[in-house]
């Protein structure tokens, strides 16, 4: 069969966007957690804590995310289909479009345009541009495969179409609302069936967006950069079905004790502890299909970030059901316990398989080896250590925070003030932003990699070496 | 029980039964061994 010509271009130009706005979003984080222990940082009425987190969040999904799914994607989907992009036109307005909206979205939340709701901040006007981007990706991935030509569809494939499907569903409905002007609208919902849907909205973009395309890119990196194929095909295709029925269910257990019917809280709460078994059927088959190559977690620096990255996914997807019962929510709910969650999430697994993603990347579309694998070695070690000081220290603060926040005097007064429990989270957020800034090094250091081997690399070594991480 | 919880009844039982036939399908003696051949086939996709 001869071979096709692959667009490759394009998945360049999404590799620096992703990249650049990855940058942003750390150094954003960081800027707000030192606001946190230094109030006097805040510079009204722009750079403040309110309108700088949902930038820092904002960026951290729809542009770092969102712009190695579409770089990925678009190298995964020719390759398992052996064809070339259906429309590289398409594509190249997507990728203008794609940076024109994320743009647009951080200068109208600096200027205070916002919706109020969490990950959906964007006004009406920012809302159908993403639809407009959204649809432009989708019909490009879809048409491609629709004329692969293999038979089979690799498991990726599917949480691709999962992501693509479950995103557009998840983003139509939660952005209806009534525009009474160019940047401010009301939602179309009221009350708690406003919150419930901006919930189910809120936990199925992390399954939509933090879930399915990373299984995907693992389920096609990880046998890519061990030179073995996964351990079973099988159980990645029921664990793909059960998480997709699994997880619509489970965005009420954001609004446990809250006014929300309580069989919808039950109800989410029970699918959030079903769904432990296909996200541990995920990483089951990533350990399984490490059997006999162990050793390569010294020796390749992609399979070190990859195995990592899924180990974190096992941890999130235990913590994050033991977070969704009742009794334990009522302890850590609005604590620093939830932030650490997130964090081990999108800098642990999502962001570790980000980096897995682009090292595998770059050497192969520029055709040159990577820089330095002391580096790359290096990079990894600042992610792990500053994820790890970043969460432990918060889950700390959280069981702290929690315990003062209930602990009563005899006669039922509280025993500690508001304002005390905030003194005593003082040292955790110190700790908090030296995570971060270890992250963020972490983020240089991968940047002066990938710049050096764009630039200085060495056309050499084998392309199967190259993307082995050993070459 | 009013007609509301029986058409949810209904629902969650026609999914369920859905997922059922996926897995009977994907370990059917049939399928079992063709369901393995993608991922040897994407090791080779360059």
């Amino acid at each position: 069969m001869e071979k096709p010509q692959y667009n490759t271009d394009i998945v360049k130009s999404f590799v620096h966007s992703s990249v650049l706005w990855g940058l942003v979003t750390v150094l954003v984080g960081l800027v707000v957690s030192v606001q946190l222990t230094n109030p006097e940082l805040n510079f009204p009425p722009y750079f403040t804590y309110g309108r700088l987190r949902p930038l820092h969040t904002n960026a951290g999904f729809f542009g770092w995310v969102v712009g190695f799914i579409f770089a990925t994607f678009y190298y995964i989907v020719q390759r398992l289909c052996k064809v070339r992009l259906w429309s590289d036109k398409l594509a190249t307005f997507q990728l203008w479009f794609f940076n024109a909206t994320i743009v647009a979205t951080a200068i109208t939340l600096l200027l205070g345009y916002t919706t109020s709701k969490e990950y959906h901040e964007m006004e009406w006007p920012i809302d159908l541009m993403i639809i407009i981007l959204w649809v432009t990706f989708a019909v490009n991935i879809v048409m491609t495969i629709i004329k692969r030509k293999e038979e089979q569809m690799y498991i990726s494939l599917w949480y691709m179409l999962a992501a693509i499907v479950g995103v557009a569903i998840l983003f139509l409905v939660n952005s209806a609302a009534v525009p009474v002007s160019l940047f401010k609208s009301y939602s179309a919902f009221a009350g708690t069936n406003d919150a419930n849907v901006q919930w189910w909205f809120g936990h199925n973009a992390v399954a939509m967006l933090l879930t399915a395309p990373p299984l995907a890119m693992f389920y096609y990196f990880l046998p890519k950069s061990t030179g073995v194929p996964i351990y079973s095909h099988k159980i990645s295709i029921i664990s793909f079905w059960s998480m997709i029925f699994m997880y619509l269910w489970t965005g009420a257990h954001h609004l446990l004790w809250t006014p929300v019917p309580d069989w919808i809280q039950t109800l989410a709460m029970a699918f959030s502890v079903m769904l432990i078994a296909p996200s541990w059927g995920s990483v089951i088959n990533g350990y399984m299909s490490m059997k006999g190559q162990w050793h390569q977690m010294r020796e390749n620096y992609l399979v070190k970030f990859l195995i990592l990255g899924i180990t974190f996914y096992g941890l999130q997807t235990l913590q994050g059901p033991m977070q969704a019962i009742r009794s334990f929510s009522a302890f850590i709910h609005y604590t620093d316990w939830v932030p650490a969650h997130i964090h081990m999430g999108t800098m642990g697994w999502v962001s570790m398989i980000g980096f897995a993603s682009i090292y595998y990347l770059v050497p192969r579309i520029y055709g040159k080896e990577l820089y330095s694998i002391p580096l790359a070695n290096v990079h990894f070690w600042l992610a792990l250590t500053g994820q790890l000081v970043w969460s432990i220290s918060l889950w700390i603060a959280g069981v702290l925070q929690a315990g003062m926040w209930t602990a009563m005097n005899p006669d039922g007064s509280l025993t500690y003030t508001f304002m005390e429990t905030m003194v005593e989270m003082y040292p955790y957020w110190w700790a908090r932003t030296a995570g971060g800034a270890l992250f963020f090094f972490g983020i240089l250091v991968f940047i002066y990699n990938l710049f050096k081997t764009v630039r200085n690399g060495e056309k050499t070594a084998p392309l199967t070496a190259i993307a082995q991480g050993r070459a | 029980m009013d007609l509301a919880s029986i058409l949810y009844l209904g629902v969650t039982f026609g999914l369920f039964a859905i997922f059922a036939w996926i897995v009977i399908r994907t370990y059917s003696r049939k399928n079992r061994d063709k369901n393995e051949i993608a991922k040897y086939r994407m090791l080779d996709d360059d």
